[in-house]
């Protein structure tokens, strides 16, 4: 076993290198200080933005569990940004997108955002609330501001991040009002909430809980997992407690499946989903016509087939851009969160501050919002979801997204004495 | 021989160096990359010991993962209104969370010293998914679905966080670029301790057990105790691994310690080489890089695939190599990318170009 | 009443389905002794290309062609890899399985994309009603057309010439080669029986009550692993024996749930590996699984 002189060499070349970089470390490029300054405008800028472009970073799920999302929201942010971009840009620079899929796995994202915390100035879409709390940390000491691409409570609280439109325990509150209201539930009834684990579907819950306690209902509950498919036990179980509503907060297949066994059983009781629990791709399996009765979606934000002429712009628009791809309110979300996005770029630039601490100023500073996309928000409390109204869905197989508006966004009386536990 | 007393030292020394001085240039992509590989080096080490040494097929190693990385925040965090803990120094905590996981693994010996290969592989299967059932609900301990926060570890008042600030040689050392230190520190021992293991007594009686367990014991090998022992050892590199990575994420979530992660972890000792400890890092890094570099670098590609074309996008390009690359470890390169640097060696030296080595060779040979 | 009827119909169905899954792993591993990670790829082969083709051609031959095609899938792996790796160890056969299902679930997948396939399966979702308990008509037909492959299976096992090869294989490898069994050919038909089992079952787990295939509709196959070695892993009844108990205990543990507080929520996943745990403590082999003697 006689080693080659050459291995020798090799050897003592390397440990020569070692040295020589351990003596040139101070010379590592990380040894020039932060960058930033103050453009020709006399707009202070920091990470993220040059003197002709901007760099907005995207963290989605392009091949996870919730690729059919991200691949909604991103081709929308696209096709915005190109709008924008077309139209001048932003303070005199073009704004550019800088994906990257995590494909719904908390390593890949924090590998995703490590890149983008020095390269981007804010993140304009980020799927996935486990991500997000994960990384909650370094987006408070990076300053970076973030849309998150899901509303469960425990996303508010934070400066940086904001939550758009409603969070899920407020939705499922006015769906609760909306079904005693409107579909003769009344006080000592029973309702089911079938509703995933985690953080989605435990803000679901705690609005349930309010709402039935407020109004004197009896709540019935199913806990998932987001691997379960087959709701033949939840329906067997809901069926025996005698519900006369079920809520849904969980996925697309769940709803369908659970629809499916529901009326297939004779349970005609009006099912009421959260924002994520149906997708219309839906409607071309053998599952749509249960997902066509009596079947509902409590949600913030007015859906791709609502008769508001903003948002058939972007519903026209997006079918020229990308044919023959589903248009789902995905669309409507992830474009209407790039607009304000936007608006809070053109915002700090009139301030002369597009730092990441100017465009967190910039975003909070706006106490009634309104894009013309559905409600207005309140951008400036840092406890309370931007808006406690929601609009009341219902399918319906001829419109653009499966969805037609049933009632109009709202605050329900119990919507408005409801405290929502922020950051938990 | 004689040479090779002072060489081997030589380049391992030249390496922990090179290792050292990296952090003064990377930035905070590569840092993270590279301690992501650093952890899972160590814990590769350790299935190696396990699977690759003893021929126990392990598909539980996620759930040691989760051991070592939430024992260390639950012994390293106080106690909250929400949350409990038990507010111990926090290396102490590290320390614990490493005992903690060998305690786990040893209460699983008794199970995994009654069951041979696959029932053992599916067997501890089952400690991910009651594993990760337990990390969902005992939510006063693990912070349930949205997990915890992990405090930084504070070792001879240095802390591994990024305040206060520090600048050594002009450049600031952040919470990663201390932790990277903090890995090398980890990975060091790790590497020298299972050589010593592998390459000393036990390391034959294990090698033993795998090749012939009644042979083994025909020799007086105590073949339950090894058994046991070397579970245990390997579940506490498994917790090493864990705490390491929880440092690194600064936050624990219970999706993450799921069955994906073991099939990773077997995937790179297969993809590196089989019982030896160079052979799980060079599979760690390989396993824990290429799909960064894909999707770094991918940016050549549409990220979003136009409609209908369905191009492959990076994530997925990285998935299908990697499947592609266990396949063809196998296949081709026996002894994997370790094998692989041993048998190059061999070339070049022109000594048995003409043989193959054979396996008690092969594992002779230093690495 | 009704309701636990109805869980137990139910448990007994999937559990036929599950059975099914396990059947195929336990035929490979009695062939060739290899743990098959890429199972869960093979089903979804199978669900994939039945989904494609049954508006052109009709339910029924596309249910054929599906078979088919992950039966091919299964024989080439077959082919392609495990003839070719030259290793020894039986754990890394397992991992090279890994391998190939990584790369065969990332491609269909992609494929699948963001839809959610229909099968095109003639049972829709009707329910039958028998004595007040309702029953979807796919769970009858998933128990009878399992129930019938399961003993078609076992009858051609004992008495057909394939049957007898695979036993004598499986028995010792080496007499039966001495004895002019081909043992490639015995292995290569074990993978492909296993596909075309994985292929029906995956029609099965994608019809009503489950809204189609989508690309989850993998994970299904992991409960066949706890069914698998439960029974046994080299014993066709306990394939049986295990997907029932599997099926059964997770319709049970998830029908019950409001009962079973103490286990937390979600219990219905774990509760059978737990089983399996408590099984495998008493009977190290499963519970049909032949005991490996060695005194020393």
């Amino acid at each position: 076993m006689k080693r080659s002189a050459r291995g020798t060499r090799a050897t003592a070349l390397a440990a020569a290198a070692a040295l020589a970089l351990g003596l040139a470390a101070g010379c590592s490029e990380k040894a020039t200080g932060g960058s930033g300054g103050t453009d020709a405008q006399g707009v202070k800028t920091g990470p993220g933005v040059t003197a002709d472009t901007i760099r907005v970073g995207v963290e989605t799920d392009l091949t996870g569990v919730y690729a059919p999302l991200g691949k909604s929201l991103t081709q929308a942010q696209q096709m915005y940004f190109e709008e924008l971009n077309a139209a001048g840009g932003v303070c005199g620079r073009k704004v550019e997108l800088v994906v990257r899929d995590h494909g719904y796995d908390v390593q890949r994202a924090m590998s995703g955002y490590s890149e983008l915390s020095s390269s981007v100035i804010g993140i304009a879409q980020f799927v996935g609330s486990p991500m997000v709390t994960a990384l909650k940390q370094r987006i408070t000491s990076d300053k970076m501001f973030v849309l998150p691409n899901a509303w469960s409570t425990t996303l508010l609280g934070n400066q940086y991040i904001q939550v758009t439109g409603t969070t899920y325990d407020v939705d499922m509150i006015n769906a609760l009002d909306f079904l005693t209201k409107q579909k003769g539930i009344k006080k000592g009834d029973k309702v089911g909430h079938v509703y995933f684990e985690g953080d989605y579907g435990e803000s679901a819950l705690n609005g349930s809980k309010y709402a039935t306690e407020q109004l004197g209902l009896t709540l019935v509950e199913q806990k998932i997992k987001a691997t379960d498919n087959d709701m033949s036990a939840q329906v067997a179980a809901l069926k025996n407690a005698g519900v006369k509503a079920i809520l849904m907060s969980a996925g697309p297949r769940q709803s369908a499946s659970l629809a499916g066994v529901a009326r297939a059983k004779g349970i005609l009781v009006p099912i009421v989903t959260s924002n994520s629990g149906f997708s219309p791709q839906l409607l071309q399996t053998p599952a749509a016509k249960a997902l066509l009765a009596e079947f509902y979606m409590a949600t913030a934000g007015a859906p791709i087939g609502a008769d508001l002429p903003p948002v058939r712009k972007i519903a026209d628009s997006y079918a020229k851009k990308y044919p023959g791809q589903p248009r789902d309110n995905a669309v409507v979300n992830g474009y209407t969160n790039a607009v304000i996005f936007a608006d809070a770029l053109k915002k700090a630039c009139a301030a002369k501050d597009l730092t990441r601490e100017g465009l967190v100023k910039a975003h909070r500073s706006s106490t009634n919002y309104d894009g013309g996309y559905g409600t207005p928000m309140d951008f400036s409390k840092v406890n309370e979801p931007a808006t406690r109204k929601s609009y009341i869905l219902r399918t319906d197989a001829k419109a653009v997204g499966g969805l037609v508006v049933e009632r109009d966004a709202a605050e329900s009386e119990a919507a408005e004495t409801y405290k929502v536990p922020a950051g938990t | 021989m004689s040479d090779r007393r002072w060489l081997l030292p030589a380049a391992a020394a030249a390496a922990t160096a090179l290792l050292l001085v990296l952090p003064f240039y990377l930035g905070t992509f590569w840092l993270q990359t590279g301690l992501f590989a650093m952890s899972a080096a160590i814990g590769a080490i350790g299935l190696n010991l396990l699977t690759g040494a003893t021929g126990q097929l392990s598909m539980g190693h996620a759930f040691f993962l989760a051991v070592g990385a939430y024992g260390y925040v639950y012994l390293a965090s106080d106690s909250g209104p929400h949350l409990s803990g038990l507010g111990l120094p926090t290396p102490l905590a590290f320390l614990g969370a490493i005992v903690l996981a060998g305690v786990a693994g040893g209460l699983f010996s008794p199970i995994a010293g009654r069951l041979r290969g696959t029932y053992l592989g599916i067997a501890s299967l089952a400690l991910i998914f009651i594993g990760q059932h337990v990390l969902f609900n005992a939510e006063s301990v693990t912070g349930g679905f949205n997990g915890r926060d992990v405090p930084p570890l504070e070792l001879f008042g240095l802390r591994f966080d990024d305040s206060p600030e520090l600048v050594v040689l002009n450049v600031p050392l952040g919470a990663l670029e201390r932790l990277w230190f903090l890995g090398v520190a980890l990975l060091v021992p790790a590497v020298w301790i299972a050589r010593g293991v592998l390459r000393g007594r036990p390391g034959r009686a294990l090698n033993t057990i795998r090749d012939h367990e009644v042979a083994a014991s025909v020799m007086g090998v105590p073949v339950a105790r090894y058994r046991a022992g070397v579970f245990t050892l390997s579940s506490m590199y498994a917790g090493a691994a864990g705490a390491l990575l929880a440092l690194v994420f600064r936050r624990t979530v219970p999706d993450y310690f799921g069955m994906f992660l073991s099939l990773d972890y077997l995937a790179m000792i297969v993809i590196g080489g089989l019982g030896t400890a160079a052979g799980a890092v060079a599979g760690a890094v390989f396993v824990s890089v290429l799909p960064q570099l894909l999707t770094r670098f991918g940016d050549d590609l549409p990220l979003v695939a136009a409609p209908g074309s369905g191009g492959v996008s990076p994530a997925e390009a990285a998935r299908i190599l990697y499947g592609a690359a266990v396949v063809a470890v196998v296949l081709f390169l026996p002894g994997g990318l370790a094998g692989l640097w041993t048998r190059l060696r061999a070339t070049a030296s022109r000594h048995r170009s003409a043989r193959p080595l054979t396996r008690l060779e092969q594992e002779e040979q230093p690495v | 009443m009704s309701t636990f009827v109805e869980l137990v119909v139910n448990g007994v169905s999937v559990g036929a389905v599950y059975a099914l899954i396990a059947l195929g792993f336990v035929i490979i591993f009695k062939a060739t002794e290899v743990v098959n990670f890429a199972h869960a790829s093979l089903l979804l082969v199978g669900g994939y290309v039945t989904a494609v083709l049954h508006d052109d051609i009709g339910f029924l031959p596309a249910l054929g062609a599906g078979i088919g095609t992950a039966a091919l899938a299964g024989a080439l792996i077959e082919v392609l890899v495990l003839r070719r790796a030259r290793v020894e160890n039986h754990a890394v056969l397992a991992i090279v399985t890994i391998g190939v299902d990584i790369m065969m679930t990332t491609e269909l997948t992609r494929r699948i994309g963001t839809e959610v396939l229909s099968l095109g399966d003639p049972w829709q979702s009707r329910i039958v009603t028998i004595g007040g308990v309702g029953i979807a008509e796919t769970r009858i037909a998933a128990l009878a057309v399992a129930s019938l492959l399961i003993t078609a299976f076992l009858l051609a096992f004992r008495y057909t010439p394939w049957g007898v090869a695979m036993r004598a294989a499986a028995e010792d490898g080496e007499a039966a080669a001495l004895m002019g069994i081909r043992l490639t050919r015995v292995s290569l038909g074990a993978w492909a029986v296993a596909g075309a089992l994985a292929a029906v079952a995956a029609l099965f787990l994608t019809v009503f009550p489950t809204p189609g295939l989508d690309r989850s509709t993998s994970f299904a196959a992991m409960k066949a692993f706890p069914a698998a070695i439960l029974g046994g892993l080299d014993s066709t009844t306990g394939a049986l024996a295990g997907g029932l108990i599997v099926g059964l205990t997770e319709s049970l543990v998830t029908g019950y749930q409001g009962q079973l507080d103490f286990m937390g929520r979600g219990a219905g996943d774990v509760a059978p590996f737990l089983v399996m745990l408590l099984v495998l403590l008493v009977r190290p082999a499963g519970l049909f699984g032949t005991r490996e003697l060695s005194r020393v």
